[in-house]
C-alpha cells in the first residue's frame, strides 16, 4: 500500500473491484479526527463525574458531583449524583418557590382563600390542570358533566351537598350513587304512575289522576331515600326530584312530554349505580383542598 | 490487478431481481400503511371500529413492512448483487438463496397478517410471534452462510469495504434477533409467548436490540449499499480507504453500547444511561465518517447533479444521514432527551433517518440496479425527477411537522406558570398535535406518490426490457 | 495486525466483528442481574407488596399488548416535577419486575398509564374504551367496541405455567403455595394459585363487575381489571421520600 505523504496527488490503494471500483488513500480529515478526539475527552470526563461503570455488585458513583437535598419532612441527605436525588432537589426548590402560597394555604380556611385575591389566584392556577387532568374525563372540561353519567358541577343542585365540607368529603373519599331498579319490583302500571308523579313535581303538565296514584307508590317506595318532600337526602346522594335539574334522567334532552316520561321511566326501571372515585392517596391534602375550593366556586357552592 | 469484468450471465441476477421487486412491493404497502396510520392520528374516525386496521395493530404492520419488507428486501437485493460483483464470483448456494427469498417474504407476510389478527410480542420492531422468529432465524443463518461462502469464493484477494458493512450487519442482526426474542411459548400450538426477561433487564435487552435494529439494519447495512452504489454511479474512487477502516470498526463497536439512550430517566439504573449517552456522543464522528466518505466521493462530480437524477437521491440520502446522525447524539444527551423522549420529535428523527437516508439511498441504488438487472434503460427519466421531488417535499413536510409537534408537546407538558404550577393540560397537547399531524399526513401522501411513481416506472422498465430481449432473440433466430 | 490481514481473510473479519459487537451488550445487560440495587426492595411489614398479576389481570395485559396500547401509552413516570404532578410518583424498576415483556413504551400519544389504577371508575373505563370521544371529546384514541366480546381463557393455566417457567412466582405445588403465603400473604397467594386459576378469574370478573355486566366475562372485564391495578401496588406513604433514591 502506498502511504507516501510527500506525494502530491493522492494515490489509490491499488486494489480494484468490479472493474472500476477503487479507493483513494486519503488521510483522515484533520477536523474529523480532532472532533473525534474531542468527543473521547468529553466522554472520559463524563465517566468520572457520573455513575458509569459496573463493577462487581456495584458501580462507580462519579466524583465531585454530590447532590444535597432536603425532603418534605425536613431530612437533609447528601448522595452521589443520580436522577432520583436530582428530582428530590427539584421538588425541594419548587417547594421553596411556592412556600409563600403553600404555607398560607395550609392555614387558610376556605373563607380566607376567598378573601385573599393573591391566594385564590394561586389556587385557580393550580386547579386548572389538576381539574382537567383528573376530573375532566368525567365532569368534562368546563365541569358541566354528562347527563346520565357524570353530574354537572356548575349548577347549584348538589347530590351530596355543596358546602366546602361536603365537597371535600366527596373528593377525598369518593361517592357511590345507588338508585335501585324497580322493574319487576313494581308493576308497569305503578311505574307509569310514579313517573307521572315525579314529573309533576317539576311542574310538567302531566295526567293529574295518574300522578295522584303515583304519589302513593312514591311514598311507599321512594320516599325512604328521596324524602317525603322528594327533595333528596344528602347523606344518600339521592337526587332532588322537585327542581328542574336532572342528573340521570335525560329529561332535558326530550322534546315532548312522552319523551320526558320515557326518560324518567328508564331511570326508575333500570336504576343507576355510579361511582365517583376517591382521591385520597392519589392527590395530596393540599390538592384536594384546592379542588374543593375550585369546584365550590365553579357553580353554586353552598 | 485484474480488470476483467465478469459477464452478467456468470452472476445470479434472478435472485436480485426477485428481491428488488419485493422491495418495491413492500415499500408501497408499508408506506401506504404509514400514510394510513398518520391519517388515523389526524382523523381518528378512520379506525372505523375495525380491529384489524386500528392504529395499535396497524402501526407494527407499517414498521415491519418498511423496515424488514422494504429495507430488508432492498438489502438482500443489493447485498447479493454487490457481493457477487465485488467478489467476482457467482452467488454461492443456488436453491439456498431461493430459500432466503421465499422464507423472508413469508416471514414478512405472516408478520403483517398476524399483527392484524392481534398476535404480537409487543416488543417494538420485534413484534413477530415466536414461530415467525424461528423462521427468520433460519433464513438469517442461511443468508449468513451464503454470504460467507460467496466471499470465500471470491476471485479477489481483498474484501471490498461494502462487504464489511454487509457482513457486520448480518452477524449483528443474528445476535440481536436471537437474544431479544428469547421467549416461553404458552404451548406448542399457541402463537402467544412470554419474554424470558422482565422489567428493567427486559427493557435494556429490547433497546439494545431496538437501537441496533436502527444501527445495523437501517444504518450499517445501508452504508454497505452506499459504498458500492455511490462510487459506481459517479464513477470515482471512494474518497478515503483509511477513513473507511476507522469509521467501520468504531461504528460497529460503539453502536452496541447506546441502546439505553431509549431509556434515559426511566427506572433503568443511571450508570447504564451514562454509558449510552457518552457512547452516543462518541458515535457522532464515526457516523459522519460514512457521510464524509460518500460526499467526498461525489465531490468533483457535482456537475452530474444536473444531469443525473440518481445522484440527487444519493446526495440527499447522505445529507439526511448526516443530519439524523447529528440529531441522534443530540437527543441522546439526557437534558435533550428529557424533552424529546415520548414525543413526536423521536418520530421525526426516525423518519429523517428512515425516509431521508434509508429510503432515499435505496431509491438511488435501485434506480441504478433496475436497468442493469433487466438489461435496458429506465423507461422514463422525467419520472425519476418527479419521484425525487415528491420524495424530497414529502420528507421536508414530515420532518418539520414532527419537530413542531414534538418540541411543542415537550415544551407544553413541562411548562409552568408564574405560580410554579403546570400551565397546560394533557388534552391541550393532543389538540395542539392535530395540525402537525395533518401536515405529516400530507407529507406522507407526497412520499407514497413518489414510490408509486417509481413502481410504475420500474414496471414499465421491466416490460421494456422483456420486449427488447424478445426482439433481440427474434432477430438472432 | 495490519488491516490487510482482516481484509483478505473472511474468517478473521467475522471473528473480529463478532468480538467487537458483543462487548457493549455484555457490559450493559449482564450486570443488571448482579448489581444489588438494580431492582428496589419494596417490603411493608416484611411482605412484598408488588405481586404478579391475577389470572384476569394477566389476560387483560395480553389484550393490552394485542391492541397495541403500548404504542400510544407509556407506563413509566420519569422523575420530573411535571410528570410527578401529572401522573404521580415516579415508577420503580420493582413495579415492572413481573412484566414479561416490559411495557414502558416509547411514545406518549396518550397520557402515561403507569398509575392509572383507581383513577377512574370501571364504568368510565368501559365507556371510554367503547368510545373515547363520548367522554373526552378531543381524544384521538380509537374505539375498541369488540372488547365487549367474551374473554377466551381456556388456556389460562398454560399461560401461568409459561410465566412460571420464566420466573413469575405462580404456585402449583403446596410448597410453592406456602412460599407465596410467606412472601405475599394468604390473600395474594390464593390469587397466584395456578390450580384455582379459572375460579379466580371468574370470581374477579363477577365481583369486580368491570364492564357493568356481572354475569359474563368479557375482554373488557380483563383489560379494565388490568388498568385498575396499574401503579397501585406500592403505598408510597409507607416509605421515606429519599428511600428509593438510595437504589440509584
Ligand atoms: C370516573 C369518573 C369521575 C371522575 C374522574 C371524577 N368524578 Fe366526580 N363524580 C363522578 C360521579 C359518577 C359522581 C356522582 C356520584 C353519584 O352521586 O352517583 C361524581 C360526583 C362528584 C361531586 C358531587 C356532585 C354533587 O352533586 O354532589 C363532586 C363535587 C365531584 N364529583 C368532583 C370531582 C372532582 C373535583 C374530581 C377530580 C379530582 C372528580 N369529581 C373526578 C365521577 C367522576
Ligand atoms: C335506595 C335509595 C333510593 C330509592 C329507594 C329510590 N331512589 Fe331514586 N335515586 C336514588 C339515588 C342515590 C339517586 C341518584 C343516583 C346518582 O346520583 O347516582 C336517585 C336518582 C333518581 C332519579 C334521577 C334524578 C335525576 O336527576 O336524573 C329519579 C327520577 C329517581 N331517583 C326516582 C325514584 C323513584 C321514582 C323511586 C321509587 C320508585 C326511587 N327513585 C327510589 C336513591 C333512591
Ligand atoms: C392512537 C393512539 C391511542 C391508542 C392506540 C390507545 N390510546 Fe388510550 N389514549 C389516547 C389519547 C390521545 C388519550 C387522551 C385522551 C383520552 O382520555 O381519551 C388516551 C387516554 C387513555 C386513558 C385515560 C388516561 C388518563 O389518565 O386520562 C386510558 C386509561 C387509555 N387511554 C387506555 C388505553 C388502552 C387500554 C388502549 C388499548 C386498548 C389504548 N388506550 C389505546 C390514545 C390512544
Ligand atoms: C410514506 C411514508 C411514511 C409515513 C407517512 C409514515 C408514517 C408513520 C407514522 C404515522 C408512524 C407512527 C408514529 C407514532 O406512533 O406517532 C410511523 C412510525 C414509524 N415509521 Fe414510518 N412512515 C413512513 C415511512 C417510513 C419508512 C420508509 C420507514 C423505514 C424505512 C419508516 C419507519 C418507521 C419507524 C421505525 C416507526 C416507529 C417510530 C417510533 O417508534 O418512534 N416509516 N411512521
Ligand atoms: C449516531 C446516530 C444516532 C443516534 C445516537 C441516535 C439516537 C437516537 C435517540 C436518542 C433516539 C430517541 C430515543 C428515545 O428518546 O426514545 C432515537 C430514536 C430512533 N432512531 Fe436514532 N439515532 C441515530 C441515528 C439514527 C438513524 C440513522 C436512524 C435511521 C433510521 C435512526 C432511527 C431511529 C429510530 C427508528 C428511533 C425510534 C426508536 C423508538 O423509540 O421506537 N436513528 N435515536
Ligand atoms: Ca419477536
Ligand atoms: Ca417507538
Ligand atoms: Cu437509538
Amino acid at each position: 500500500m502506498s502511504k507516501d505523504k510527500t506525494q502530491k496527488s493522492v494515490q489509490t490503494t491499488g486494489h480494484s473491484w468490479d472493474g472500476d471500483l477503487q479507493e483513494y488513500n486519503n488521510p483522515l480529515p484533520r477536523w474529523w479526527l480532532w472532533a473525534f478526539y474531542a468527543t473521547i475527552v468529553f466522554a472520559v470526563v463524563y465517566w468520572f463525574l457520573y455513575p458509569t461503570l459496573p463493577i462487581g455488585r456495584d458501580y462507580t458513583k462519579g466524583i465531585g458531583n454530590e447532590i444535597t437535598y432536603t425532603t418534605a419532612d425536613g431530612k437533609t441527605v447528601t448522595t452521589h449524583w443520580n436522577t432520583r436525588a436530582l428530582f428530590l432537589k427539584e421538588q425541594e426548590e419548587a417547594r421553596k418557590r411556592q412556600a409563600v402560597y403553600l404555607e398560607k394555604l395550609a392555614k387558610a380556611s376556605y373563607e380566607d382563600i376567598a378573601k385573599d385575591p393573591e391566594l385564590s389566584a394561586f389556587v385557580f392556577s393550580r386547579a386548572k390542570v389538576l381539574f382537567a387532568d383528573n376530573c375532566a374525563a368525567c365532569h368534562q372540561r368546563g365541569g358541566n358533566g354528562v347527563l346520565g353519567e357524570y353530574p354537572n358541577l356548575l349548577d347549584d343542585s348538589w347530590l351530596w351537598g355543596g358546602t366546602f365540607a361536603d365537597i371535600q368529603q366527596t373528593i377525598t373519599n369518593g361517592r357511590h350513587g345507588n338508585m335501585p331498579a324497580w322493574k319487576g319490583q313494581l308493576s308497569d302500571q305503578q311505574i307509569g304512575d310514579v313517573v307521572e308523579y315525579v314529573l309533576s313535581l317539576s311542574g310538567e303538565p302531566v295526567d293529574a289522576d295518574r300522578a295522584a296514584r303515583g304519589k302513593t307508590v312514591f311514598m311507599n317506595n321512594c320516599a325512604v331515600c328521596h324524602g317525603q318532600d322528594a327533595r333528596g337526602q344528602k347523606f344518600l346522594g339521592s337526587a332532588n326530584l322537585t327542581d328542574k335539574i336532572w342528573t340521570i334522567a335525560k329529561v332535558p334532552q326530550a322534546n315532548s312530554l312522552d319523551g320526558k316520561r320515557n326518560a324518567v321511566r328508564q331511570v326508575v326501571e333500570n336504576g343507576k349505580r355510579r361511582t365517583m372515585p376517591a382521591w385520597k392517596g392519589r392527590l395530596s391534602d393540599t390538592e384536594i383542598k384546592i379542588l374543593t375550593y375550585y369546584v365550590h366556586e365553579l357553580g353554586g357552592g353552598q | 490487478m485484474a480488470h476483467t469484468t465478469a459477464q452478467p450471465a456468470q452472476y445470479d441476477y434472478a435472485i436480485v431481481r426477485n428481491f428488488t421487486i419485493m422491495a418495491l412491493v413492500w415499500g408501497v404497502l408499508g408506506m401506504t400503511a404509514g400514510l394510513y396510520i398518520a391519517s388515523e392520528l389526524a382523523w381518528p374516525f378512520l379506525n372505523y371500529d375495525i380491529p384489524q386496521i386500528t392504529f395499535g395493530r396497524l402501526r407494527p404492520v407499517h414498521t415491519t413492512l418498511v423496515i424488514f419488507g422494504f429495507g430488508g428486501s432492498a438489502l438482500f437485493a443489493t447485498s447479493y448483487y454487490v457481493v457477487q460483483r465485488t467478489c467476482q464470483t457467482r452467488l454461492w448456494g443456488g436453491p439456498l438463496a431461493r430459500f432466503t427469498f421465499w422464507g423472508w417474504q413469508l416471514a414478512i407476510l405472516l408478520a403483517a397478517v398476524t399483527y392484524m389478527a392481534g398476535y404480537t410480542q409487543a416488543r417494538e420492531y420485534a413484534e413477530m410471534t415466536w414461530p415467525i422468529d424461528i423462521l427468520i432465524a433460519v433464513v438469517w443463518v442461511a443468508y449468513l452462510v451464503i454470504y460467507v461462502m460467496t466471499m470465500r469464493n471470491r476471485s479477489q484477494p481483498h474484501i471490498y469495504v461494502a462487504n464489511w458493512f454487509y457482513i457486520a450487519f448480518i452477524l449483528a442482526t443474528a445476535l440481536l434477533h436471537i437474544f431479544n426474542n428469547l421467549a416461553m411459548p404458552v404451548s406448542l400450538f399457541s402463537l402467544s409467548s412470554y419474554s424470558l426477561q422482565s422489567g428493567v433487564q427486559d427493557a435494556m435487552t429490547q433497546w439494545w436490540y431496538g437501537h441496533n435494529a436502527v444501527g445495523f439494519f437501517l444504518t450499517a447495512a445501508f452504508l454497505g449499499m452506499m459504498y458500492y452504489f455511490v462510487p459506481k454511479q459517479v464513477g470515482r474512487p471512494v474518497y478515503s480507504y483509511r477513513l473507511s477502516i476507522i469509521h467501520f470498526w468504531a461504528l460497529i463497536f460503539l453502536y452496541m453500547w447506546v441502546g439505553a439512550h431509549h431509556l434515559h430517566w426511566t427506572a433503568l439504573p443511571d450508570w447504564t444511561s451514562t454509558l449510552a449517552a457518552t457512547f452516543s456522543i462518541l458515535l457522532l464522528m464515526p457516523s459522519w465518517g460514512g457521510m464524509i466518505n460518500g460526499i467526498m466521493t461525489l465531490s468533483g462530480a457535482w456537475d452530474k447533479l444536473r444531469t443525473d437524477p440518481i445522484i440527487r437521491f444519493l446526495v440527499v440520502a447522505l445529507s439526511f444521514y448526516g443530519m439524523s446522525t447529528f440529531e441522534g447524539p443530540l437527543m441522546s444527551l439526557k437534558s435533550v432527551n428529557a424533552l424529546s423522549h415520548y414525543t413526536d420529535w423521536t418520530v421525526g428523527h426516525v423518519h429523517s433517518g428512515a425516509l431521508g437516508w434509508v429510503a432515499m439511498i435505496s431509491f438511488g441504488s435501485l434506480y441504478h440496479l433496475v436497468p442493469r438487472l433487466w438489461n435496458t434503460r429506465m423507461w422514463s427519466t422525467s419520472l425519476i425527477y418527479l419521484h425525487f421531488w415528491l420524495a424530497t417535499i414529502g420528507i421536508v413536510l414530515y420532518i418539520s411537522a414532527m419537530w413542531v409537534a414534538g418540541i411543542g408537546q415537550g415544551l407544553l407538558l413541562r411548562a409552568f406558570d408564574d405560580y410554579g404550577n403546570l400551565a397546560y393540560t394533557f388534552i391541550e397537547t393532543v389538540q395542539f398535535l392535530h395540525q402537525p399531524y395533518v401536515v405529516r399526513a400530507l407529507g406522507g401522501l407526497f412520499f407514497v406518490s413518489g414510490i408509486l411513481t417509481m413502481g410504475f416506472n420500474t414496471f414499465m422498465t421491466i416490460r421494456q426490457g422483456r420486449r427488447e430481449q424478445a426482439a433481440l432473440q427474434a432477430a438472432a433466430a | 495486525m495490519k488491516h490487510e490481514t482482516i481484509e483478505t481473510n473472511a474468517g478473521w473479519l467475522i471473528v473480529l466483528v463478532m468480538i467487537v459487537i458483543s462487548i457493549g451488550g455484555l457490559v450493559e445487560i449482564i450486570p443488571l442481574y448482579f448489581i444489588n440495587n438494580t431492582v428496589e426492595t419494596v417490603k411493608v411489614d416484611g411482605k412484598d407488596t408488588i405481586r404478579p398479576y391475577t389470572p384476569l389481570e394477566l389476560r387483560g395485559r395480553d389484550i393490552y399488548m394485542r391492541e397495541g396500547c403500548y404504542l400510544c401509552h407509556s407506563q413509566m413516570i420519569r422523575p420530573f416535577r411535571d410528570e410527578d404532578m401529572r401522573y404521580g410518583h415516579y415508577s420503580l424498576a420493582a413495579e415492572s419486575q413481573y412484566d414479561h415483556p416490559f411495557q414502558w413504551g416509547s411514545k406518549r400519544t396518550g397520557p402515561d398509564l403507569a398509575r392509572v389504577g383507581g383513577k377512574y371508575s370501571n364504568a368510565w373505563h368501559f365507556q371510554h374504551l367503547m368510545n373515547p370521544r363520548s367522554v373526552v371529546p378531543e381524544s384521538i384514541m380509537p374505539n375498541f367496541p369488540w372488547l365487549k366480546e367474551p374473554l377466551a381463557y381456556a388456556d389460562i393455566k398454560e399461560r401461568m405455567r409459561a410465566l412460571k417457567a420464566v420466573g413469575v412466582p405462580y404456585s402449583e405445588t403446596q410448597a410453592e403455595y406456602d412460599a407465596n403465603v410467606k412472601r405475599f400473604g394468604k390473600d395474594v397467594a390464593d390469587k397466584l394459585n395456578i390450580l384455582k386459576a379459572d375460579d379466580n378469574l371468574i370470581a374477579q370478573a363477577t365481583q369486580g363487575n368491570y364492564d357493568g355486566k356481572p354475569d359474563d366475562v368479557s375482554e373488557a372485564d380483563a383489560l379494565i381489571a388490568y388498568l385498575q391495578v396499574l401503579g397501585t401496588m406500592v403505598d408510597f406513604s409507607k416509605f421515606e421520600e429519599g428511600y428509593f433514591a438510595e437504589f440509584r
